[in-house]
């Protein structure tokens, strides 16, 4: 089974001022094979595959595709060689046709540059027919649903005819179905002969999918071997050292669904946007955590933004405390306590070119200034209190939060929220993209939280994670409830036919 | 003072300290000493006065710029602004028998109203900042000649309004002191006010500062607000210096105010931005127009002067930021 | 077949057909065949900018430098006619290649020393009118300030063809052959990607260096064409020529279509923006408005376009989905 090498980095060095980013690392890959590639955040994984897609030139260390040594640090080089990436987030032109994105920047030409329209279109049906994957062709790509568009970000890949494949976390935006679906295209591409890298933190589809598995740690290749030779718990071990790895494992053991549930701190009502969610009706009690889960696209998000007042409701009601509640805008919702902690933190939640103190005070400019002058005590006295309590690391209020790992932007997003007065807390998918050990401090700052009173609304769709940390959970399914379950009486295999709906 | 200052600007915009914070202040000192070698005028205390007499105009209206830029917008209607506050304070001093009060109320008052249309055009409706400021640099500049034709208005008195312009305090030119006090005043306003912070978030994440319960359109309309009330001012200053108002000052000025705003390190994708570092901007500008009049220079090497030198020093301090990326 | 050049003006062009059915029935002496060639003749050269401008405005940039090439290019042009008594066939050639040269600098610095488009060419708006004082034959021989240029070739050009000036063919032929790059070549696509996204344009290997420089030349090239209307109809050339005209021609390609943000737009659209704007300018004057308050019809006109684009258009906004 074993096929010729197909691409080959021996060496492959990149330092980002003082610190090795990636440190002298090998990485062979093979035709028909997938081989997956792990390690926690800020471990190397994003720097070697920009290497090995020209983005970055490495300080040292070479790379051979089919024996030929290719000089690193240029994208159309990198293509031109055979090697093509998939990228988390959509790298497409939203305002152009499906067909010109699949052929963004070599479509075939008449002489005089003219593109040949037909040409391209028979190669595009051709090869879209080989994959047997359905696209409208003519369809501008900012009109197409998520899924569709990564299926366009697949195809643009396979029209470069690649010979070695960079699949960055592509199950990341797909639901259940979708990625037994790109499960089924990995699988026809390794009998042509592909060969494949796949980046996921997901373990469960590392073991289901890859024949390999290369294992990263602070820029160092830790470990290289078939899938097969490694278990779960030696490859976690390997991948965030001793004495995480067993912190997660007690966190994962399912030992604090203790609930200590207080009183309905948020009770909705039949929340309606119309097209969107239906009927959501449900209630939020103050010391207990809520996990919302279900697939993409089962529409949480927008529910929870809309209890947030950063969308607005068709109709329902909601009550907060007793009084009636119903934010027009994030600001109303602030004023009567309830914090939300947005998904994607770089773009909505961190100013990232602030300091880790700006960011603390954001949501509570009023209570740290007088006339609209900032009282640099009250503010720095707020920011080391937050700073020790979620262990920010480094401890720095002047630090840059661009700078920091994301576990501790995680943390900032969260401690700019506790402030006297914050009951409810919404947090969209809090860990996604944090490395285990910022995972396990997560957790404990939240069940800290909820011991001291707060109602904690989770969206995840993380199941262990649903599993470890919620008291309850809240199953939608296409913008409705499809029941809320005590997670004490609940086991995996359940929730995830509910969430899946057979 | 000049530490403490130092150290203010890495704690707030550690971007802006690394690249214009240093850079910028060699350019200005390597500049200087160069005219001070060349002319030893250049470093009067008459000569220093006149650089900041000079600038005066420019970076008053620089201040109320730089808030905008940081917002990730642009106002180039500043120019007209700065005619029509002018043509109107002579026309309100003509009808009301010199009530100076009452001319500088009312150019600030339409000053501030362009600048809430531009905000709201902007904030509230979302357009894109640099059309429809386009748009009313011509709207505003076809007003002033509505309302004044294109002909010089003279301002013969009274002496208070002259004042604005062409005063002295203690040696120092009244116009020089509104500068000073200006700057203070922004600085102030940039960095320890709610509003300063507040306007620094919206330029970082305007999607974050929203979900922070900032209010963005508020912010960003104050600083159009301001913005336009500096150029008020500036047209204020202008028409009493040269004792004259007319509906076409201020052709080009903001691209003057703009390239001081830029070499002060903001970037006109907004967030990271200085006040004091719009000083060192500013002061850049007045140093280069007055060290090559010292020298002689004639005025077309002079404009190939000014823009190689914008050119220079932001391909400089740009640098490091190109690397962050 | 369906693409991102195709012109999709339809608005556009109603609104000017109907500005201009109102002018006509409004003004006797709008509805003249002289009245059309007046405007014809007076805003073909902004056509011809407004096309340029389409291209860095496509990119998502933005080229305040245009006025200046015009009057750059117009210098070099007195100089070459003037002072070295060159025939058209050489200088016009060289004027040409002088607003392209100009353009590419601006696409050097842009790509090169990575400055905003807005920076960039904010300061070469200033040397390049700074160059042109240092090399005006008007300040270097005075004498020849009042001499007219009297060049067959370059004068060829302020003809007609009934009532049609040929600088508006020119502009036909400009904005022609512009859609067919923009529409149907392997560089149009790239535009409209490195406009559209560039992070995605860069991966997918397009030359974003290479597309940028040739875009503001694309641009520098067209204010030299506009400079050769300009000057063959005044036969000679000045210092400040096109001063302040670089608003206009942004100002008629987002009326055309054109929008700020990059990756939408085409190059028709722009010829319609500087023609609806001249009309209006005319139209408004004829109908006896006084002159001061056309700026503040245009400036009207411009948030009223940018408005529709945005708020009626923008309801249906292109974007890549992430989350659910």
């Amino acid at each position: 089974m074993t096929g010729e090498i197909l691409l080959r980095g021996t060496g492959l060095t990149k330092k980002y001022g003082g610190a090795f980013a990636l440190a002298d690392a090998d990485l062979t890959i093979r035709a028909g094979e997938v081989r997956a590639l792990v390690g926690a955040n800020g471990a190397g994984k994003s720097t070697l595959i920009k290497i090995l897609t020209g983005a970055v030139r490495p300080d040292a260390g070479e790379i051979e595709i089919r024996g030929n040594r290719i000089e690193p640090g240029s994208p159309a080089r990198m293509i031109e060689a055979g090697v093509a990436c998939i990228y988390q987030h959509a790298n497409l032109v939203p305002a152009m046709t499906v067909l010109d994105n699949i052929f963004l920047g070599r479509q075939p030409t008449h002489a005089l540059g003219l593109v040949n329209a037909r040409e391209q279109r028979a190669q595009a049906e051709r090869l879209l027919g080989g994959y047997e994957i359905d696209l409208p062709l003519d369809t501008v790509v900012g009109d197409l649903p998520t899924v569709k568009q990564k299926e366009v970000e697949i195809a643009k890949a396979l029209s470069l005819d690649a010979k070695v494949l960079l699949m960055d976390e592509p199950t990341a935006w797909l639901s259940l179905h979708e990625v037994k679906n790109l499960f089924r295209t990995i699988e026809s591409l390794k009998e042509r002969r592909v060969a494949i890298l796949y980046i996921s933190h997901v373990l469960d589809e590392i073991y289901e999918v890859a024949q390999d598995v290369t294992i990263l740690r602070d820029g160092r290749v830790v470990a290289a071997c078939p899938v097969g030779h490694i278990d779960r718990p030696e490859l976690l071990r390997r991948l965030v050292g001793e004495k995480l790895a067993r912190e997660v494992a007690t966190h994962s053991a399912g030992d604090v669904n203790e609930s200590r549930r207080g009183e309905a701190c948020l009770v909705c009502e039949g929340l309606t946007r119309a097209g969107v969610f239906h009927e959501v009706s449900f209630a939020l009690h103050a010391g207990e955590i809520l996990c919302i889960t279900g697939l993409v696209g089962s529409k949480r998000t927008e529910l929870v933004r809309a209890i947030f007042g950063a969308d607005r409701l068709d109709s329902g009601r909601m009550m907060l405390n007793g009084r009636a509640f119903a934010p027009k805008n994030p600001r109303d919702a602030i004023e009567r306590g309830v914090a939300f902690v947005p998904e994607d933190r770089h773009h909505d939640g961190l100013m990232l070119q602030m300091s880790v103190e700006d960011n603390l005070v954001m949501a509570m400019l009023a209570s740290v200034s007088r006339h609209g002058v900032l009282q640099r005590r009250k503010k720095a006295a707020h920011t080391m209190q937050q700073i020790s309590r979620l262990g920010i690391k480094p401890a720095s209020p002047r630090y840059r939060v661009g700078k920091l790992s994301g576990g501790n932007q995680q943390k900032v997003l969260i401690g700019k929220w506790l402030q006297r007065g914050t009951r409810v807390l919404i947090l969209d998918e809090p860990t996604v993209g944090i490395d285990v050990g910022a995972k396990s401090e997560i957790y404990s700052i939240l069940k800290s939280l909820k011991q001291e009173g707060a109602a904690i609304l989770i969206v995840s769709s993380d199941i262990e994670e649903v599993m470890a940390i919620a008291d309850r959970v809240m199953v939608m399914r296409a913008g409705k409830v499809h029941g809320i379950y005590d997670t004490v009486r609940l086991t995996e295999p359940e929730l995830i036919s509910y969430i899946g709906g057979e | 003072m000049l530490a403490e200052r130092r150290r203010v600007w890495l704690v707030w915009h550690p971007r802006a300290a690394l690249h214009a914070s240093t850079a910028l202040p060699a350019v200005l000192l390597v500049l200087g000493a160069l005219f001070a070698i060349l002319k030893p005028v250049f470093l009067s205390q008459e000569n220093l006065i006149s650089i900041v007499h000079q600038v005066a105009i420019i970076g008053i209206m620089a201040f109320g710029m730089t808030f905008v830029v940081m917002t990730g917008g642009i106002d180039l209607s500043i120019g007209p602004v700065l005619a029509v506050a002018g043509v109107l304070a002579a026309e309100v001093l003509d009808k009301t028998a010199d009530s100076v009060a009452l001319a500088t109320a009312a150019a600030i008052a339409l000053s501030g109203a362009i600048g809430l249309v531009n905000g709201v055009l902007v904030a509230r409706l979302k357009l894109p900042p640099i059309v429809v400021t386009l748009a009313t640099l011509s709207i505003v500049r076809g007003g002033a000649l509505l309302m004044a034709g294109p002909d010089l208005h003279l301002i013969r008195g009274p002496r208070a309004f002259l004042f604005i312009g062409s005063g002295t305090v203690a040696g120092l030119p009244f116009s020089v002191l509104l500068f000073l006090v200006g700057a203070a005043f922004f600085t102030f306003l940039q960095y320890r006010t709610r509003f300063g912070l507040s306007v620094t978030a919206v330029g970082d994440n305007e999607r974050a500062a929203h979900l922070s319960g900032l209010t963005v359109a508020r912010v960003k309309t104050i600083a159009y607000i301001l913005c336009s009330c500096c150029a008020g001012l500036a047209g204020l200053i202008q028409s009493s210096q040269v004792h004259t108002a007319t509906a076409t000052y201020g052709m080009g000025i903001e691209l003057d105010v703009i390239a001081a705003v830029v070499l002060g390190g903001t970037s006109l994708a907004g967030g990271s931005g200085a006040i004091p570092l719009t000083i060192a901007g500013v002061m850049l500008i007045g140093i280069i127009d007055n060290g090559l009049g010292l020298l002689n220079v004639p005025i077309e090497m002079q404009l190939i002067a000014k823009g190689s030198i914008i050119i220079g020093a932001l391909a400089i301090t740009n640098r490091d930021l190109v690397l962050e990326h | 077949m369906k693409s991102v050049a195709r012109i999709p003006n339809k608005e556009l062009a109603i609104f000017f057909i109907v500005t201009v059915a109102i002018f006509c029935s409004l003004s006797p002496s709008f509805r003249t065949g002289e009245n059309f060639e007046n405007i014809l003749v007076g805003f073909s050269h902004m056509g011809v900018l407004a096309v340029g401008q389409a291209f860095p405005i496509l990119l998502g940039g933005i080229d305040l430098s245009v006025g200046s090439i015009v009057a750059l290019a117009g210098m070099v042009g007195f100089d070459g006619f003037l002072i070295f008594g060159l025939p058209g066939a050489i200088v016009i050639p060289v004027m040409l290649a002088t607003s392209v040269v100009a353009g590419i600098f601006n696409g050097v610095l842009i790509t090169g020393a990575r400055l905003q488009p807005f920076v960039a060419t904010l300061a070469t708006m200033a040397v390049y009118r700074g160059v042109t004082y240092a090399i005006s034959g008007r300040q270097l021989f005075p004498e020849l300030a009042t001499r007219s240029i009297d060049d067959d070739l370059l004068l060829g050009l302020d003809n007609y063809v009934g009532h049609f000036p040929y600088a508006f063919f020119l502009l036909l032929i400009v904005a022609g052959l512009s859609q067919l790059l923009l529409a149907a070549t392997r560089f149009g696509r790239d535009v409209y990607a490195v406009g559209g996204n560039r992070e995605a344009a860069r991966l997918a290997g397009i030359p974003i260096g290479r597309t940028t420089a040739i875009c503001y030349a694309i641009s520098g090239f067209c204010a030299g064409l506009a400079a050769l209307i300009l000057v063959s109809r005044m036969t000679t050339s000045q210092e400040n020529l096109g001063i302040g005209i670089e608003l206009s021609a942004i100002a008629a390609a987002i009326v055309g279509g054109a929008s700020l943000q990059g990756g939408t737009g085409n190059a028709i659209g722009p010829v319609i923006g500087a023609f609806l704007l001249g009309v209006i300018l005319i139209g408004l004057n004829l109908v006896g408005i006084t002159t001061y308050a056309q700026p503040v019809l245009t400036g009207l006109i411009l948030l009223g376009a940018v408005y529709y684009d945005r708020v009626l258009l923008g309801r249906r906004r292109l974007r890549l989905g992430k989350s659910q």
